[in-house]
């Protein structure tokens, strides 16, 4: 399918202006009342290029995420939307340029790492773990915070005297991994723990029924959503969506939509989100970046964004597919 | 009808995270467990109990294989080698690490072999010290697997297979440089000289009161004076105890970052797990295992054993098949699959003759063996298309049907 930033406002008008939509409940001044205010730069992109071979993903951009702020990035397909946000997450590693998280330059980091610092992420192409079920999916986006008794009790006394930690850790860990195999006490207590924080999310993003299904069978559309939940229970700082409503009807983008501006209220997580509808990027972002072949075409809100002649340019020059 | 969860409900978090779903299957599960401890001993015979001790062998190894494979998505091809190092390992815990002793010259009959370290007498350390040695060389055997993955790795698995197979001939010190490189299992006995003055049921794995002594004195290891049931009962405690232990981590935390690494490797690295650590962890974990069968082996089930042939790399490929047909990443799919290639070939042994008779045909041992290759073949392919998660699916679902008999609505 063939459109334009146009044809993709004016078909999400619609569903924002017949007040049947959750959308039109968070109008924008509704929200504004809700809303934590927009705090100091979380993360900053800086000069980032990034090469792979001789094709240039990413040429030169710079711009920087809010915290607490709903931070679109927008561009038509092949724009290197996606290797933004895998350079975000340390999964390719830019030829120029710095990333400053919480105000510290980063440095060369594993995703991992990355994740550990409280960045979570979801895909394109929903990448949930299709031999576990929903409940596992979710406890598996904990597992950076589930500690045993043990680990716990070195980290506090110990995990800072040099080679005493490292002659000790071991024994603590085994104590964990005993734990661990017999399902005993203090590791039971951390499982229910966990377990009830994912619940919560569970329950927030009201797919209750589905807690033991296998994700492979779910369909596609909740499976998205699962994976927003598996990124949820990470409790992250920074939550990256790549085209979270890829795909999905007007009905599911309207929930999608709902959750992703209730997580903003609710738990204040700063959101960076790829989108391709231009009625849900205005509608629910703050600030939008637009990329074309891998550069910066404009950065602002999203009014002034949409002006933008360059932008209507660059949408109305290349007719892009969108996915589903 | 009687099998179903009707009125069973979970309250807490914790019971909703318990082993079994439904209280039938835990008292399925205890029942089995109970039978194999208290009833078995009662009419075994020790035919019958060498076959339940590569039962159990058969079990181990392929709980090893499964937690690696199933779990973690990790092909292994090396399960034999690594038993073959534990077989090793327990050997020479067990005989005190002897070395050559004298000048060191030509090694003759008379040369003497001296114990390094006193040797060690209990049979659950031995096993256990052999595991640990064992998960040291899967974690080192495991470092490849950052980099390669699934058919690469295999054959990575299938090196270090022929790597230990070649060690087993190669390395005289490891079968104490016998000239036939074969290792026999020393003298192990538990609770020596513990006496009862009075009979007690069960103790003696009798039905006899009160009269007599119970002598508590197990042997359970050395050629010619270990007792089958004794050597039945202690592999029979090392499978319930590492079957409890596998089921419980792989339910927890270390479970789910084993499955995340075997779905998604990217998605899962991104949300938190470290990659080498868990795939090393796994590894680790699978060897000790897998170190336990051979060290069961040695002990328990063949006493003197060539470690090249005793773990040879078909025997690798048989603990695969278990994992295949049993159910890759589930438990109990582990166990139906070992108890499905262990004893179906024992079954058309003696089946196979007895039908050829009825119809006039006579069938020798070697068509057996082909047949049982075939069948082995055949179900492979079958389960692979079919049924990639096993008999444990199969089980699953005839369970689901049960659940709603007699109303399928
Ligand atoms: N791993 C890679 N190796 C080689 N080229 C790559 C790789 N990843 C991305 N690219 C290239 O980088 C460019 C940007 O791709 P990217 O996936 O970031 O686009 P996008 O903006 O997310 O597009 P879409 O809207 O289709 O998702 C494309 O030309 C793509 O072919
Ligand atoms: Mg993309």
């Amino acid at each position: 399918m063939t459109m334009t930033q146009q044809d993709a406002a004016a078909e999400a008008v619609p569903a924002s202006a017949d007040g049947e939509g959750h959308l039109a409940e968070h109008d924008a001044t509704v929200r504004e009342a809700h809303r934590r205010a927009i705090g100091d730069v979380m993360l900053e992109v800086d000069n980032i290029t990034l090469r792979f071979g001789g094709v240039k993903a990413i040429t030169d951009v710079s711009f920087n995420i809010r915290e607490h702020e709903i931070f679109a990035i927008i561009g038509p397909n092949g724009a290197g939307k996606t290797s933004m946000l895998n350079v975000i997450n340390g999964f390719y590693h830019p030829q120029d340029g710095t990333i400053t998280y919480k105000g510290n330059v980063r440095q060369r980091m594993r995703p991992y790492e990355v994740a550990m610092g409280g960045i979570a992420r979801t895909f394109q192409n929903v990448a949930l773990f299709r031999g576990m079920s929903t409940l596992d999916n979710m406890m598996a986006g904990r597992l950076t915070k589930m500690h045993g008794a043990a680990e716990r009790a070195f980290d506090k006394s110990l995990a800072d005297i040099p080679v005493v930690n490292f002659l000790t850790y071991p024994f603590f860990w085994t104590a964990d991994f005993l734990m661990d195999a017999f399902y005993w006490g203090p590791y039971q207590k951390e499982e229910e723990r966990h377990r009830r924080r994912v619940e919560e999310i569970i329950e927030f993003l009201e797919i209750v029924d589905i807690r033991r299904t296998p994700v492979g069978r779910l369909p596609y559309g909740l499976q998205k959503r699962v994976e927003l939940g598996r990124a949820l229970a990470m409790d992250p700082q920074l939550l990256l969506l790549d085209e979270p409503m890829a795909g999905m009807n007007v009905e599911e983008k309207e929930d999608m939509s709902r959750f992703i501006i209730d997580v903003n209220e609710e738990f204040g997580t700063t959101m960076a989100l790829i989108e391709h509808d231009m009625g849900v990027v205005m509608d629910i972002s703050d600030r939008v970046v637009v990329l074309n072949y891998g550069r910066k075409l404009g950065e602002g809100t999203p009014d002034v964004v949409q002006k933008n002649q360059d932008v209507i340019d660059a949408y109305l020059g290349v007719s892009h597919d969108r996915p589903g | 009808m009687f099998y179903r969860e009707a009125g069973q409900f979970s309250t807490t978090y914790s019971q909703d995270q318990g082993i079994w779903s439904i209280k039938q299957d835990k008292w399925a599960t205890f029942a089995i467990i109970g039978f194999a401890f208290f009833i078995i001993p009662l009419f075994a015979s020790p035919y019958l109990l060498t076959v339940l001790l590569q039962l159990l062998v058969g079990c181990m190894a392929a709980l090893a294989l499964n937690i690696l494979t199933g779990y973690c998505g990790q092909i292994s091809l090396g399960t034999a080698g690594f038993m073959g190092v534990g077989a090793f390992a327990g050997y020479k815990f067990a005989t005190g690490m002897r070395v050559l002793g004298g000048d060191g010259g030509a090694v003759t009959a008379a040369t003497e072999l001296v114990p390094m370290i006193p040797a060690v007498e209990n049979i659950f350390v031995a096993i256990l010290l052999a595991g640990a040695v064992t998960a040291a060389f899967g974690i080192l055997f495991g470092l490849p697997s950052l980099r390669i993955k699934g058919f690469y790795l295999a054959v990575a698995t299938l090196a270090a297979q022929f790597f230990f197979q070649w060690s087993f001939i190669r390395f005289e010190w490891l079968y104490d440089y016998a000239s036939s490189s074969t290792i026999q299992a020393p003298r192990l006995s538990l609770m020596d000289g513990w006496v009862l003055p009075f009979k007690v049921p069960w103790f003696t794995w009798d039905l006899q009161f009160f009269w007599g002594t119970v002598d508590f004195t197990m042997k359970v290891s050395g050629p010619g004076y270990a007792d089958k049931l004794h050597q039945y009962l202690i592999g029979l405690i090392f499978v319930v105890l590492f079957g409890f232990i596998a089921k419980n981590l792989m339910r927890g935390r270390i479970g789910r970052s084993f499955m995340a690494i075997r779905d998604m490797d990217i998605a899962a690295e991104l949300i938190g797990i470290r990659p080498l650590r868990t795939k090393l962890l796994a590894f680790g974990i699978s060897s000790f295992m897998a170190g336990i069968a051979g060290a069961m082996t040695l002990f328990l089930y063949l006493e003197a054993l060539e470690g090249a042939e005793a773990f040879f790399i078909l025997d690798s490929f048989l603990f695969l098949f278990m994992v295949i047909i049993g159910g890759l990443g589930s438990i109990m799919g582990t166990y139906l699959g070992a108890a499905f290639i262990t004893l179906l070939p024992i079954f058309m042994v003696n089946f196979l003759p007895w039908a050829g008779g009825l119809v006039g045909m006579s069938i020798n041992t070697a068509t057996v063996e082909h047949i049982q290759l075939m069948v082995f073949g055949g179900l492979i392919i079958f389960f692979l298309i079919v049924e990639p998660l096993g008999l444990a699916r199969l089980w699953q679902i005839s369970k689901e049907k049960l659940r709603q008999w007699p109303f399928p609505y």
